[in-house]
């Protein structure tokens, strides 16, 4: 078995155990109930989206320093990763807000929910641009600039509870305002939303690799440059 | 040549240029006017109305004129072949485009002085000057950001439709401050509004070595 199924199959306990510490083991919040316990989720992937689109910038920024196609790859693969968690957080705090915020798009702005959605925005014209750049080259370097450029707005969701008054509430994690028994119920959900995302951007990134020995199979002179590239990197 | 007479030369060509083909600039004001035309039929307007949604229509005018003229910098290049040869010169890629970068920010301060009066006779509302020295403020780091994605865009199967997807989300801040701007807390917003023009000049000058260097 290779280590990606491993990897893959590592997922099912911990997000199995996630579920558990998050539905059974955390105590119901006394103020909020039940929709509460959407935040051990929201959270950790709202982490794992900031550690996608970190990995988008790092390779983004090794690829236009040394022209690696694995940093390019890595770029490649870890930008839908991060659009995925993006979403599910999104749609997590949406959900939360409703009965909580008593929430209404229309009458309410929030500055995190304003910037996430802005966030979401950015990735999904980073894929654009791979999608619609002549692939290669082109594609990758031009990429690598709205990568860059992009992560712009990663300090600005995070920072936007400190920079705007927002019905968004402060971070608990860091202040050590968590009950303990919530803080190890959360602790299991990141260290499995992190595994399933770690999981998502290695299988995309061998994906992304196969295919290119694929392509270079069909054109020879193309496998010359991958080797040579490889070999540098 | 140093490198700011470079860019100062690139800019005066294109201003130049527009100013014998007269082709972006009337086109843009004739857009500015006929954007205050539906504001007028498409919003129910009345004295005190107009002056609750007009700091608005002035934002979203000026977002989507921005949109026409950082555009129009690098897709005429395009079409007359003309950017791999002014990328030849020894002006250096960076030099380009901060010269294209400042014509095409005079372009829609241009376009813009037909619209602060133009919002004063079809609404009736004159802007205060922090919100046109927020316009103007924005106007520069917009152009900053736009004409980076817009000579990304030009290189791509899909430029028309690339650049508002690129150059939206991003310009969203200087909204956020502009319109802060223009509801009082003038001082502090047009201080972000400079900080947010450094920034974003400095991110797309390092940038656009990567974006025009082939």
């Amino acid at each position: 078995m290779n280590k990606l199924r491993i990897a893959a199959l590592l997922c099912v306990p911990a997000l199995a155990a996630a579920a558990y510490m998050d539905f059974v083991f955390a105590p119901e919040d006394e103020l909020q109930g039940v929709v509460q316990r959407i935040f051990y989720l929201h959270v950790s992937s709202a982490i794992a989206a900031y550690a996608c689109f970190a990995m988008v910038l790092g390779g983004s920024v090794v690829y236009l320093w040394r022209e690696s196609p694995a940093a390019d790859r890595l770029a490649r693969a870890a930008a839908p990763a991060g659009l995925v968690f993006t979403t599910v957080t999104f749609v997590m705090g949406m959900i939360w807000a409703k009965p909580i915020w008593n929430w209404d798009p229309s009458k309410t702005w929030d500055a995190r929910l304003t910037s996430t959605a802005v966030l979401w925005a950015v990735y999904a014209g980073y894929l654009l641009v791979r999608r619609f750049a002549p692939p290669g080259r082109t594609a990758a370097r031009l990429a690598a600039v709205v990568g860059i450029v992009g992560f712009i707005d990663v300090p600005v969701v995070h920072f936007s509870v400190q920079w705007w008054r927002t019905l968004h509430p402060q971070p608990v994690i860091e202040t050590g305002a968590l009950p303990a028994s919530m803080l190890e119920a959360w602790l299991v959900t990141l260290v499995a939303v992190l595994l399933l995302a770690g999981t998502l951007v290695a299988t995309r990134y061998a994906t992304e690799r196969n295919r290119e020995l694929a392509e270079a199979r069909r054109e020879p002179h193309e496998l010359v440059r991958l080797e040579s590239a490889a070999g540098t990197s | 040549m140093t490198f700011a007479a470079c860019a100062l030369a690139v800019a005066r060509k294109d201003l130049v240029s527009e100013w014998r083909s007269r082709e972006v600039l009337p086109a843009l004001a004739q857009f500015v006017l006929l954007a205050l035309v539906v504001t007028l039929f498409a919003f129910d307007l009345d004295s005190a109305s107009a002056g609750r949604i007009a700091p608005g229509v002035v934002w979203l005018v000026v977002l989507f004129a921005g949109l026409v003229a950082f555009g129009r910098a690098f897709a005429a290049e395009k079409e007359q072949a003309s950017l791999e040869a002014l990328l030849m010169t020894p002006a250096g890629p960076v030099a380009v485009f901060a010269g294209k970068a400042l014509a095409a920010a005079a372009i829609l301060l241009a376009c813009e002085a037909v619209l602060v009066p133009g919002v004063s006779v079809f609404l009736g509302v004159s802007l205060p000057a922090p919100a046109i020295a927020a316009i103007a403020l924005a106007t520069l780091g917009m152009a900053a950001l736009g004409c980076l994605f817009s000579a990304l865009a030009v290189q791509t199967r899909a430029r028309e439709l690339l650049l508002p997807v690129l150059a939206l989300p991003l310009w969203i801040p200087f909204v956020v401050y502009g319109a802060a701007a223009l509801t009082g807390r003038g001082p502090q917003a047009l201080a972000n509004l400079l900080a947010l023009d450094i920034l974003v000049v400095v991110v797309a000058g390092l940038a656009a070595r990567f974006v025009l260097d082939e």
